[in-house]
């Protein structure tokens, strides 16, 4: 395909492409395919940072805007993208030693659709030995049930790359869309594209494969919610499922902005993820190496 | 129609410092008042479900600190605002003096497509306290000559008039949606030759 995106072309994305390396991490020593992929923004001595993880079509580079913005405030930004795995306890052990490798004790999680849903499980499969100190869960879910090809989950590895982009693309665009979001669109379309088979399978394999999140064994940890009241890909039922395991989750809705806000409503985004990120100033984990909020003197107007 | 969209209706609230702004929105989400005064620090919101005209829509409800012009917070905040909530306390007058600005203010950041026609809701608050300094005419003068904004006079401690202000900001900022959203609606909907609208109500195929 020799199309090109626009927002690719945009002097934003070029110029975090060109200060930020893509760094390649392997910490399974049976995996022989590259590693963890991750762009390191802000500060590094803060040792808790903002961890994103895409969805199934993304690439760590999705979340360039959250990057290069919130990096700028201080906060330590790190888009991480995982190598194949066929299973939620494989990446969990992944993700695990990813974190060991770059000592981070704690991490703050924003993850998108699959990615949200992983940032849970690693929640549960490390609420003994909490690994995580928050979580901002971005038009998610807690139960693969709802999506209804858990079924053929256990073929996709056998199946062409590109009728498994068929299936994610399919999904792309409902409804109502403004030129913020076809950018967004775009962007993700042309990442898609970029996946080989073995890695976009694997994703639809953690994303279809019956799972649900124990979520009362992340009760402690604070959660922000954000999702879009415009349409995506998943339903009501799916988001009304959210708040019930999250009751005290702070809500962060959007109007508008579909599958990927964090390209088409980037500044909302960044304001939701810095006013759940302060809550950590002043606490064992900032996710930055300054106070997020300015403490000005009253001045009087 | 078989699923109505759900709606999210975007609430500012501005005024000086020390007004009562986060007081009035405890109130009215939490229940909870404190006599405490605690100075709110960049902006913050709260969400509440409620029914307006026998539809449940969800408003979130951001509250400003009043020392600050949030420069710092940028466009986003001001976003897709619904309605605006202007508060004064009715013991001191500079507060009220100050209406002006903070209405400009709004007006100048979130360059409403309207400015004339966009919902402000103006709120005298502390009326449980002594000596009033601006009576309730004043502020209804205020109100008329800004083309008759509503005007509510409100305790937070007391939990007066608070659910009645809220009630018509829900209202108001509906109302000023679903005209927005005409305004947007320049195309017709789009026709789908395939059944692919299923997909919601039956559950869902995959992520993306």
């Amino acid at each position: 395909m020799s199309y090109v995106s626009d927002l690719s072309q945009s002097q934003e994305y070029l110029s975090f492409r060109s200060s930020i390396p893509l760094r390649r991490i392997v910490v399974d020593t049976n995996n022989v395919k590259g590693g963890w992929r991750i762009y390191d923004c802000g500060p590094k001595k803060v040792r808790c940072p903002l961890i994103c993880l895409p969805p199934v079509s993304g690439t760590a580079d999705v979340f360039f805007k959250q990057a290069l913005a919130l990096s700028a405030k201080g906060i330590r930004v790190i888009s991480a993208e995982a190598p194949v795995y066929w299973n939620v306890k494989e990446w969990c052990e992944g993700f695990k030693k990813l974190l060991d490798y770059l000592e981070l004790d704690r991490v703050h999680i924003f993850g998108a659709s699959l990615g949200g849903y992983l940032a849970q499980k690693f929640a549960e499969h490390t609420h003994i030995c909490p690994r995580v100190a928050s979580l901002v869960l971005c038009n998610t879910f807690t139960d693969t049930s709802v999506f209804n090809n858990h079924e053929s989950a256990a073929l996709f590895w056998i199946l062409p790359g590109l009728v498994l982009k068929r299936m994610v693309m399919g999904n792309f665009s409902s409804g109502k869309v403004d030129p913020d979001m076809i950018e967004a669109i775009d962007f993700m379309v042309e990442r898609l594209e970029s996946l080989p088979q073995a890695e976009l399978a694997s994703r639809l394999t953690l994303n279809c494969v019956k799972g649900y999140v124990e979520a009362h064994k992340l009760a402690d940890i604070p959660v922000t919610i954000m999702d879009v009241f415009d349409e995506y890909a998943l339903s009501n039922s799916v988001r009304e499922e959210l708040y019930k395991c999250y009751p005290t989750a702070k809500l962060a809705h959007l109007k508008s902005g579909g599958n990927f806000p964090y390209l088409s409503r980037c500044a909302e985004v960044n304001l939701h993820l810095l006013i759940h990120l302060r809550q950590f100033d002043g606490t064992p984990f900032p996710a930055s190496d300054r106070f997020l909020i300015e403490r000005k003197k009253a001045s009087t107007r | 129609m078989a699923t109505r969209k759900k709606v999210l209706l975007k609430v500012i609230i501005l005024g000086d410092s020390g007004v009562g702004k986060t007081s009035l929105m405890n109130q009215y989400v939490n229940k909870k008042f404190s006599n405490q005064y605690k100075a709110t620090i960049g902006a913050d919101f709260l969400t509440k479900e409620v029914i307006v005209d026998d539809r449940i829509v969800t408003m979130q409800i951001w509250d400003t600190a009043g020392q600050e012009r949030f420069q710092s917070l940028g466009v986003a905040f001001y976003r897709g605002a619904d309605c605006c909530v202007l508060v004064f306390d009715v013991t001191a007058p500079n507060t009220f003096k100050s209406l002006d600005s903070w209405r400009d203010e709004f007006l100048i950041q979130a360059s409403p497509r309207e400015p004339e026609n966009f919902p402000f809701v103006l709120l005298g608050n502390k009326v449980d306290l002594e000596p009033r300094a601006i009576s309730s005419k004043r502020a209804q003068q205020w109100c008329q000559s800004k083309n008759g904004i509503p005007y509510f006079e409100t305790s937070a401690k007391e939990a007066l008039n608070v659910e009645q202000a809220f009630q018509s900001i829900a209202r108001n900022a509906l109302t000023q949606q679903n005209q927005t959203v005409d305004l947007y609606n320049e195309f017709p909907d789009q026709i789908k030759l395939t059944n692919t609208t299923n997909r919601n109500s039956n559950g869902d195929s995959c992520a993306c």
